[in-house]
């Protein structure tokens, strides 16, 4: 009998220029294909999942991890020493930093993502912009801010409030804010400019109309680098705070077909238009009226892309090193299919009912939620310690339906087993969303969680589920526990306990 | 002598009746019966016939100790308080505004001696790349801000303090 014959790797080796749950990703798909993976990790998380997951893992140095995972030249000269022949950034970090891409090009390794003048494009707000304006992406009225905050005002106010400040250099929320008159614009431009300057390096920022009651829907894309380009369909990710992600669906919640069609076919034909190479998003803002307008694009792989690899069916990691290898797209338009309804939600450590407030603490007990359908995206362990040091993200759980419905419901039965315990997590607030009558019926808007605040507070606890509590609790405490086992009288009251 | 803990900023004792044969509770006078219980972090307790699985951690957090409680797949925070702490009386919480995380101080907007208003904001704290404001707990006058831009700081670190309320 003949053996199949195991086709030659794309690449022999890749390094995953990142930490944490999407170095685990990525690592998979690597191990998968038959490529090497390698980890880089800060002498504070040598013990961390991702370096344990791959198959080789190396030191870099910084005085934060952060600063070490942000130093291109170092993870570029470990590729190189460790005989890595790509790198591959996952998102966060050096994923969109066109400098990055040119050095890892220059110094003669594959950068698993789009060409660095791409990132330059689209990494700039306003020159992304005025090329999806080229291409016929519509694009919301604005005003770029002048040294001269009068005229900007002026200008500004011409369009009329309420607006919306962002940095050009910006994302994640940073440097956002909602302006409803001129007075509040000149203030909050103001620290707009100034964050944006502390966290981007640049304080340029514009003011945009601000669509009231918006939904978030992004196009989910892969360009060949040629020209050639096709969609896998939208995301919805409306349910945020504090202008982050919290769920994200795909396809979107209730969505005319006509205004899908249209969405889709934009986002195409700016990557089409970029000659995007990559696996990218597009992503829009769309208004009540219909009417909708091209905010960014992400030349990189996106934390809620597992909501469309689980309807399309597709690993996206994988198409993404494919087309850096220069195979091309795996598929044509026409073989694109989408079935059932995938939801995700992010899971942070920080306590949703005082102001979304990160928490820091220790995981002291982490079960994760097992079944079909289900995706627990994370690279957390039992004693891990989480800092102010990252993210407050702290893993992904993701799920699949039939339909929204079902997903919905499958979803709400894996965050209630979902056990993180030691620290504040969002998980109880994630259900609570997902079991409200607005988020069932699909009435969503990137303002939703402030409109339904009342009913998204914590449910009173009754006295039953109370003393449950309370009698759990008690019985957690080591010196309780021994006062029970104490030999002593049957009736008599507990005497004395000490720690 | 009973437990005190506290849910929700509600205080409540619990207070062991009876070992045997069952294990009996006395939970804010009210009596239950707990027929099964586990010493493990993951667990099944049945309380008057009713059984639920619970999962707890325990945090001890510089000498408080926080349980944190999973049944039926809600989350709950009970600190146990030890007694010898327990006859701290005066609450100063209104008083004093403390780190709710570490960081850093990005802006001192108010300075000692100056009068605040309910919900003004004192000062601007960094965490985890977020902006936090930190605003005064109620009117009064500032005694004094004990950081300055730039300075870092640990989680319930004294920030800033309020001149005492008036006994009036």
């Amino acid at each position: 009998m003949k053996r199949s014959q195991t086709p030659e790797p794309l690449f022999r080796k890749v390094l995953v220029a990142n930490r944490g749950e999407v170095a685990v990703r990525v690592m998979r798909t690597l191990h998968a294909m038959n490529i090497r993976s390698v980890a880089i990790c800060h002498r504070l998380e040598r013990n961390a999942v991702h370096a344990r997951f791959a198959d080789e893992a190396f030191e870099i140095r910084g005085n934060t991890p952060v600063a070490a995972h942000l130093d291109a030249d170092q993870s570029i000269a470990l590729a190189r020493d460790c005989g890595a022949d790509a790198i591959h950034p996952g998102y966060g970090f050096l994923s969109e930093n066109a400098a990055f891409a040119r050095k890892v090009t220059a110094a003669g390794l594959t950068f698993i993502g789009p060409d660095a003048d791409t990132i330059d494009l689209m990494g700039d707000k306003i020159s992304a912009r005025n090329f999806a304006v080229r291409h016929k992406v519509p694009v919301a009225p604005s005003v770029q801010a002048q040294d001269d905050m009068a005229s900007f005002v002026e200008a500004a106010s011409a369009i009329g409030f309420p607006l919306l400040i962002k940095a050009a250099a910006g994302g994640g929320g940073k440097g956002m804010s909602i302006a409803r008159d001129a007075s509040e614009l000149r203030e909050r431009a103001r620290i707009a400019s100034s964050e944006a300057q502390r966290y981007f390096g640049d304080g340029r920022i514009y003011a945009e109309t601000y669509v009231e009651q918006p939904r978030h829907i992004e196009v989910q894309v892969l360009g060949d680098g040629k020209g050639g380009a096709i969609h896998l369909f939208e995301r919805e990710c409306s349910i945020q705070r504090r202008f982050q992600k919290i769920i994200e669906e795909a396809p979107s919640a209730p969505l005319p077909e006509t205004t899908r069609a249209a969405i889709c076919d934009a986002a195409v034909r700016l990557a089409a238009a970029a000659r995007y190479k990559n696996a990218g998003t597009v992503e829009f803002i769309l208004g009540s009226d219909g009417r909708f307008f091209f905010l960014e694009m992400n030349t990189r792989l996106q934390v809620e892309h597992p909501v469309t690899e689980m309807i399309c069916g597709i690993d996206l990691v994988r198409v993404q090193i494919e087309i850096a290898a220069g195979c091309g797209l795996p598929l044509s338009q026409a073989e694109v299919r989408a079935g059932g309804h995938a939801i995700e939600c992010r899971i942070s450590a920080e306590d949703p009912d005082a102001g979304f407030l990160p928490a820091t603490g220790s995981i002291r007990l982490l079960r994760a939620p097992a079944g079909e359908h289900i995706r627990f995206e994370n690279a957390l362990d039992e004693g891990q310690r989480v800092t102010a040091d990252f993210d407050p993200m702290l893993a992904k759980l993701a799920v699949w339906g039939k339909d929204r419905a079902e997903a919905t419901d499958r979803m709400v039965v894996a965050l209630k087993q979902l056990t993180i315990l030691g620290l504040r997590t969002n998980i109880d607030y994630l259900i609570r969303i997902l079991e409200s009558m607005a988020f069932r019926e699909g009435a969503l808007h990137t303002g939703f969680v402030t409109e339904h605040a009342e009913t998204l507070a914590p449910a009173s606890v009754d006295e039953p589920l109370r003393d449950r509590i309370l009698i759990a609790a008690a019985l957690g405490q080591r010196a309780f526990r021994d006062a029970i086992s104490a030999v002593g009288e049957p009736y008599a009251s507990m005497a004395g306990w000490r720690n | 002598m009973p437990l005190h803990l506290t849910l929700n900023g509600q205080r409540h004792s619990i207070e062991i009746v009876r070992r045997t044969p069952h294990l009996v509770l006395n939970v804010d006078g009210r009596v239950h019966e707990i027929s099964e219980w586990s010493a493990e972090q993951v667990g099944r307790m049945v309380n008057q016939n009713e059984a639920v699985v619970v999962s707890r951690a325990l945090v001890d957090d510089g000498g408080r100790e926080t349980c944190f409680v999973r049944i039926d797949g809600r989350t709950h925070e009970v600190v146990l308080i030890d007694p010898r702490e327990d006859s701290a009386g005066h609450d100063s919480t209104r008083d004093e505004i403390h780190a709710p995380m570490p960081g850093a101080i990005i802006s001192v907007h108010k300075q000692a001696g100056d009068e605040v208003s309910r919900g003004e904001t004192i000062i601007t704290i960094e965490s985890m790349k977020l902006q936090t404001a930190l605003a005064a707990p109620r009117d009064g006058r500032l005694l004094d801000v004990l950081k300055v831009a730039g300075e870092t700081f640990d989680k319930d670190a004294l920030l800033a303090r309020l001149e005492p309320a008036d006994e009036a």
